[in-house]
């Protein structure tokens, strides 16, 4: 393995640094696209116009000036709707990873630290967790408790805890095993207090990088609820409902599919991405 | 030179020099001959480079290492004129390896049989039941009992003697002119290492083929060798019959080398470890080993 | 030793699925909406709901609803479908083929794909071939099922319109099949137009459930075959005159393929769980586009069938697999 990575070419892909900040920088555009949707985006991304429906983008015959990214059948702008539809997307991220990885992790650190009943309730919880398919189990949840944000985000935190339980709870079963914990209880920290204090920092990057990697799960998720009508409600731009609708037009206006597309691509590759690069800096082995 | 003698040796290597990649050198200016049938022990400390040399031959260098200058003949072929695919090929027929280490020399999920008979087939193109007849022979002349039951094993059913016992059979069957043994009973116990020893040599004489032996034991050396070549930094510093070496090291560190061997059958002396003083000097002043540098009996 | 893992395999693998029992139980009926209203034509009588809940077992404890759904299940009766109102079991198992034909394809493309392109990278270890190689594998890896779905549609329902991008098999393809294994029972009955119509509307869903997986096996067997070349025993098969591609082939591959095997496990759960939006974006016949469907119209006997059915569908393949791994590492077969 180290002979490899001596003698492997160098590449600028491969450069790690380059690895975190190109992914930063579309987030960024794509954060800063959600914060001032009202100033930058060209339309209203709700107004219809069944005069302007299914223009094509600026580089075909037939587009419209003002609409880059042309419009769908209802003959909404489909760059407006893409800026406003970032909102949803990084808004449901941010809020359901954290949620998920709040609720994920504590399970995790209590199975790996108290072990015993505790572990085996939370361990057989996942087994059950993980026999059901995410997806199936995702549209489930938002059908029994109806659309809109607050259920796709219990949606997401319902199912995908599992991810940060496991990985947490390997790792602090680790950690716990290591002389510093010892040393703190010797020295007369309590158990919880061990956990918090001793622990809990040291499982903290991998937190980190799952968390990233939830963000793109979470858009991904609502994405796929959207495309099957469930998310929120269907006249609110999201990428998801832009994708299904495109997905409907696709023999006449693909452009309603492709946009979109690339900004869920994207966002989803650059949350991952950056989430193994901050796995590989904090991990000290790696290093 | 050595090259235009009129006998052809079955190796001859010729002012070999090998370096990691930034030029630190591993083996310097080394020459060696065997001739068919020989048995030539290459002794030295652990990173002396003596492993180098049979691995050069055999063209399985680690990653980075690489020969910077030199040249290595099997039965008067030159290796380095070669295409990589010609070179693996002829090496494959005129040569054979036995391993250091039996645990890990064969395959843990195939089974002994194909793992005995498939360079036979594959590479030297013998038919199925030809190789398995010969895997059979092999087997039995190292005392293996039951053959057929043995090839039909995984390699986990048997003892690291009886492994090793296959290894020189697999090493054996193509009949090759050369066969280089890595230390071969480094990683075996003292009872088992007589008996590999003695087996490797009976072998040896019965085919005639020629034996690079590489060790580190000086006793081994007394047992089966006939020409015992000395490396100390990467240099050869002495290369003579092995009883002239026994009896009169021309070099200091050969003298040490035997005084530190506890064999009863060439000396009754104490046993002394290699004098560290000696060591330290030696590596500090290459140049006082240049010097020193003693070449006897040479061709 | 081996029988006791088993047994306790066995019994794990039953107390996961009774849980995956209880909660999607518990989930369906705690659904708002009547799905009861909901079948009845508007200006039905509070007397017709009445009926029709004690017929469907509605008017029962939830307690007493489980056990006498739970004591069908185990007959093999998982009650009727409220919108289709056929048997549950029939309908779910005429669905089944579609989906295991589908992620068998899926499975297959991943390992053929993933390992050749593990294959070329540990033989070009160290080189550029092998950078350029992590690097794909590792995007390809970040992009899910759905969207890789969503790209092929794009390319070949648009660009490159050479396969179709929505069905089963051609509508217009005249044969009666007896069973729902359309690729079996073409070959079986020699009708190659069924076989090539049925794989070139697989293609495409297939592809984008395997290609995560593809690129996750590419990762983990590339890993363990350059760990394997490494060892004493490819070195003596270079020594005995095998060549690098030979040495993989031979001697490593094998070695590398058992621990990659226990990963592949897992991701094929994964994968089969793709089924349901990958199914529903193709407009694909099988048990995903179905449950969908069931959720949307609050079909509770069908969604708890189907459900169940995934659930022991996953828990039966971890089971194959921990005993494969055992059966085909002969360290442990003979322990």
């Amino acid at each position: 393995m180290a002979d490899v990575t001596t003698n492997s070419p160098r590449l600028i892909l491969t450069d790690t640094n380059f690895r975190l900040w190109l992914p930063l920088l579309w987030i960024g555009v794509i954060a800063a696209a959600a914060l001032l949707a009202p100033l930058i985006a060209p339309h209203d991304p709700l107004a219809q116009d069944l005069m302007l429906e299914r223009l094509p983008p600026f580089f075909m015959d037939g587009s419209e000036p003002g609409y880059w990214l042309g419009t769908d059948s209802l003959g909404r702008d489909v760059l407006s709707r893409i800026i406003y539809g970032a909102r949803i997307a990084l808004f449901v991220s941010l809020i359901a990873a954290t949620t998920t990885g709040i609720f994920g992790s504590a399970l995790g650190l209590i199975a790996g630290f108290y072990g015993g009943w505790a572990d085996r309730v939370i361990s057989r919880l996942v087994d059950i967790w993980m026999a059901f398919p995410p997806v199936l189990f995702a549209v489930l949840l938002v059908a029994v408790m109806g659309t809109g944000l607050g259920s796709v985000i219990a949606a997401i935190a319902l199912i995908d805890w599992t991810r940060f339980a496991r990985v947490i709870r390997a790792e602090t079963m680790v950690q716990a095993r290591m002389d510093y914990v010892d040393s703190a209880r010797i020295g007369g920290a309590r158990r919880a207090a061990t956990l918090v204090s001793e622990i809990l920092p040291n499982v903290m990057p991998s937190i980190i990088a799952l968390l990233m990697l939830e963000m793109g799960i979470a858009v991904i998720v609502e994405a796929i609820l959207s495309f099957v009508n469930l998310s929120i409600s269907s006249d609110d731009p999201t990428w998801g409902s832009m994708i299904a609708e495109g997905r409907g037009a696709i023999h006449f206006a693909w452009w309603v599919l492709l946009f979109p597309l690339i900004a869920l691509f994207m966002t989803v590759l650059s949350f991952s991405t950056l989430g193994e690069g901050l796995k590989q800096r904090f991990d000290p082995v790696l290093k | 030179m050595t090259s235009t003698t009129a006998h052809t040796h079955t190796l001859d290597i010729i002012n070999l020099n090998i370096a990691l990649p930034r030029g630190q050198r591993l083996l310097r200016n080394v020459s060696l001959q065997l001739e068919p049938g020989e048995v030539r022990a290459l002794v030295g400390e652990s990173g002396a480079g003596k492993s180098m040399i049979g691995k050069a031959v055999l063209g399985i260098l680690p990653h980075k290492i690489k020969m910077t200058e030199g040249e290595i003949l099997l039965e008067g072929a030159h290796l380095n004129a070669m295409t990589p695919a010609t070179r693996r090929r002829t090496v494959a027929k005129m040569s054979a390896l036995i391993p250091q280490d039996p645990l890990t020399a064969l395959n843990p999920v195939r089974k002994i049989g194909p793992q005995i008979t498939d360079p036979l087939i594959r590479i030297h193109g013998w038919s199925h039941q030809r190789a398995l007849a010969r895997a059979r022979e092999l087997l039995d002349r190292v005392h293996i009992r039951a053959p057929d039951r043995v090839m039909h094993s995984y390699p986990h059913e048997l003892s690291g003697g009886m492994r090793q016992r296959i290894l020189i059979a697999a090493a054996f069957a193509p009949s090759p002119r050369l066969i280089v043994a890595d230390e071969p009973t480094t990683a075996l116990d003292v009872t088992v290492q007589k008996q590999i020893l003695r087996l490797i040599r009976e072998l040896q004489r019965e085919t005639g083929t020629a034996v690079l032996f590489v060790t580190h034991d000086m006793g081994v050396v007394a047992k089966i060798s006939q020409k015992v070549t000395v490396l100390f930094a990467g240099r050869v510093i002495e290369d003579a019959a092995t009883h002239t070496v026994f009896e009169n090291p021309a070099h200091p560190y050969t003298q040490a080398l035997i005084a530190a061997t506890p064999t009863p059958n060439v000396s009754a002396r104490p046993f002394q470890p290699v004098p560290s003083a000696l060591i330290a000097e030696l590596h500090r002043d290459t140049v006082a080993a240049d010097a020193l540098f003693a070449q006897r009996g040479r061709r | 030793m081996l029988l006791k893992t088993v047994f306790v395999r066995l019994l794990t693998t039953a107390i996961t699925l009774f849980g995956v029992a209880v909660v999607v139980f518990i989930l369906v009926r705690v659904a708002p909406g009547n799905p009861i209203a909901m079948m009845l034509p508007p200006g039905a009588t509070d007397q017709d709901i009445a009926t029709l809940n004690a017929v469907y077992g509605f008017d029962k404890s939830l307690a007493e609803q489980f056990i006498i759904w739970l004591g069908g299940v185990i007959q093999g009766d998982f009650g009727t479908s409220i919108t289709l109102r056929q048997p549950v079991a029939e309908l779910v198992l005429g669905r089944l083929p579609a989906t295991l034909e589908l992620s068998t394809l899926a499975l297959l493309l991943a390992v053929a794909l993933g390992g050749f392109v593990a294959v070329i990278g540990a033989r070009k270890r160290g080189t550029g071939t092998e950078v350029g190689l992590d690097l794909t594998s590792g995007a390809v890896l970040s992009v899910p099922d759905f969207l890789w779905g969503l790209i092929f549609v794009l390319v070949f329902g648009v660009l490159w319109p050479v396969l179709s991008i929505s069905g089963r098999v051609d509508p217009r393809i005249d044969i009666d099949f007896t069973t729902n294994f359309y690729i079996f029972e073409g070959l079986l009955r020699g009708r190659l137009d069924v076989v090539g119509s049925t794989l070139s509307h697989m293609l495409m869903p297939a592809m984008s459930l395997a290609l995560p997986l593809a690129a996750m096996i590419a990762q983990l067997l590339k890993q363990n075959l350059k760990e394997a070349l490494t060892q004493d025993y490819t070195t003596l098969a270079r020594v005995r005159g095998f060549s690098e591609t030979a040495v993989i082939l031979r001697e490593a591959l094998r070695n590398a393929a058992l621990p990659t095997l226990a990963l592949v496990g897992v991701q094929f759960t994964f994968l089969i769980g793709g089924t349901v939006i990958v199914e529903r974006l193709f407009a694909f016949e099988g048990l995903g586009n179905m449950a969908i469907d069931a959720v949307i119209n609050r079909d509770l006997p069908l969604i708890q069938g189907i459900v169940l059915l995934f659930a022991a569908l996953f828990t039966v393949i971890n089971l194959l697999v921990d005993l494969s791994y055992t059966f085909l590492n002969p360290r442990l077969r003979h322990g």
